[in-house]
């Protein structure tokens, strides 16, 4: 079966809490409170009416790894926070270091 | 299709507790977590582990697999489940969701086909689940747009209610503009609804292979820029190649090695573009011919220039 289809970024989709939360497949307050916490780096929803949230894409892709690495780790949310705070600084500067030549990677 | 030998996979015997279960399966996922590994197969392992882990983790999983073990069974054996190889093992977990069955192997699905979805078919939650993917992109495509072409595992119900796996082709037309990091959403793509409901979406998170001569930050690009010495001390106009044609850049005199020049809303195209940076890379001729030396010998010579004098030398 094939069919074509329009791509249609994060961006432009406008994605809800509750869009967000059955996704991620955590609860609508899962994510309320780790917006609260600072965990999400959403500063500016902190204070916000949860109701009217929106998540571009590099929410969306950090809620996924923090819900991956507190549920295989079974670990606490700021370490998972910590965690991904890692991983984004590790990705920026691995892709800085390959394109710095093969001399240097 | 292959017999899976789970416990190998999590390197635990098999009269391993549900501690030691656990604490191998934390360590297995730590070294090969595909954000951080170095292990180049990392994605593949970590579904296997998952894989490995769903089945051993839970008790009943775990005792109707042995049991196929006692019947014989090895790993690398052509397997199919014998019939009624299941009965009497109540499976009362909640089962798996369709997108975490979707990355395990034909071997787990033939086995748990029957709890395959049962996470989705209590009543309260009828929508298909929402999947998630990745797709990889050339640079050229955020600047032309492209169509893909996707082939995905997705399970599907048939005709008996269970939920089995087919592999579905999908051609998505990527807008130009699109950048590392974001995310694509394709609504309807998802897991099937069940009685009548809509089905999930389908979220792809867009990677870049890397290219050669581009670095890709979010909308911004960075290429080196080669020039002679004398472009660089005396200001040149150059031709270079970038993503979407060629261009004339201007070389402002005086330039040194590691000088960016900015070639704004040149980036990856969006509504707010994103820049281009050139940066500049000085080269110096080889000093492989007589005539070549004399030159060097003569700037020795004329020109005073110590690049260490801040170095106290």
């Amino acid at each position: 079966m094939s069919q074509e289809i329009d791509a249609i970024l994060l961006e432009d989709a406008r994605l809800s809490l509750d869009e967000l939360a059955r996704s991620c497949r955590v609860s609508r307050e899962w994510v309320i409170e780790h917006v609260q916490w600072g965990l999400l780096q959403n500063e500016n929803l902190i204070g916000a009416d949860p109701n009217v949230w929106i998540f571009d894409s590099r929410s969306f892709v950090r809620i996924k790894r923090i819900v991956a690495i507190e549920r295989d780790f079974e670990c606490n949310p700021e370490l998972a926070g910590l965690v991904a705070d890692l991983i984004e600084e590790v990705e920026l500067l691995r892709t800085r270091l390959k394109a710095s030549g093969p001399n240097e990677s | 299709m292959e017999f899976k030998d789970y416990y190998k996979t999590l390197d635990i015997s098999r009269d391993a507790t549900a501690d030691e279960i656990k604490k191998a399966f934390r360590r297995l996922a730590r070294k090969y977590h595909p954000d951080v590994s170095k292990e180049t197969d990392a994605e593949q392992k970590m579904k296997e582990i998952n894989e490995a882990n769903a089945v051993l983790s839970d008790p009943e999983k775990r005792a109707a697999y042995d049991q196929l073990e006692r019947q014989g069974f090895q790993a690398g054996n052509d397997f199919q489940p014998p019939p009624g190889w299941d009965a009497g093992f109540e499976f009362t977990g909640q089962g798996f969701s369709d997108a975490q069955t979707a990355d395990f192997s034909d071997f787990f699905s033939q086995l748990f086909k029957n709890q395959m979805g049962a996470g989705t078919r209590h009543a309260r939650q009828m929508r298909g689940e929402d999947h998630h993917a990745k797709i990889m992109l050339d640079l050229e495509d955020s600047y032309h747009g492209t169509t893909r072409s996707l082939t995905l595992r997705m399970p599907k119900l048939n005709n008996q209610g269970h939920t089995i796996l087919v592999e579905h082709t999908l051609n998505v037309r990527i807008p130009k503009g699109v950048h590392a990091g974001q995310v694509i959403r394709l609504a309807g793509q998802g897991g099937p609804g069940h009685a009548g409901e809509s089905p999930g979406d389908l979220f792809l998170e867009v990677h870049f292979k890397p290219h050669q001569r581009y670095r890709i930050e979010n909308k911004d690009i960075y290429a080196a820029l080669p020039v002679t010495p004398w472009e660089a001390a005396l200001g040149a106009t150059v031709k270079i190649p970038v993503p979407d044609g060629l261009v004339d850049v201007r070389v402002p005199e005086n330039s040194q090695t590691g000088r960016k020049l900015r070639l704004k809303g040149r980036g990856i195209p969006a509504t707010t573009p994103g820049d281009l940076y050139l940066v500049l890379e000085v080269v110096l001729p080889s000093a492989t011919t007589e005539k070549a030396r004399e030159f060097y010998q003569t700037m020795a010579q004329e020109l005073a220039f110590n690049p260490r004098q801040n170095l106290g030398v």
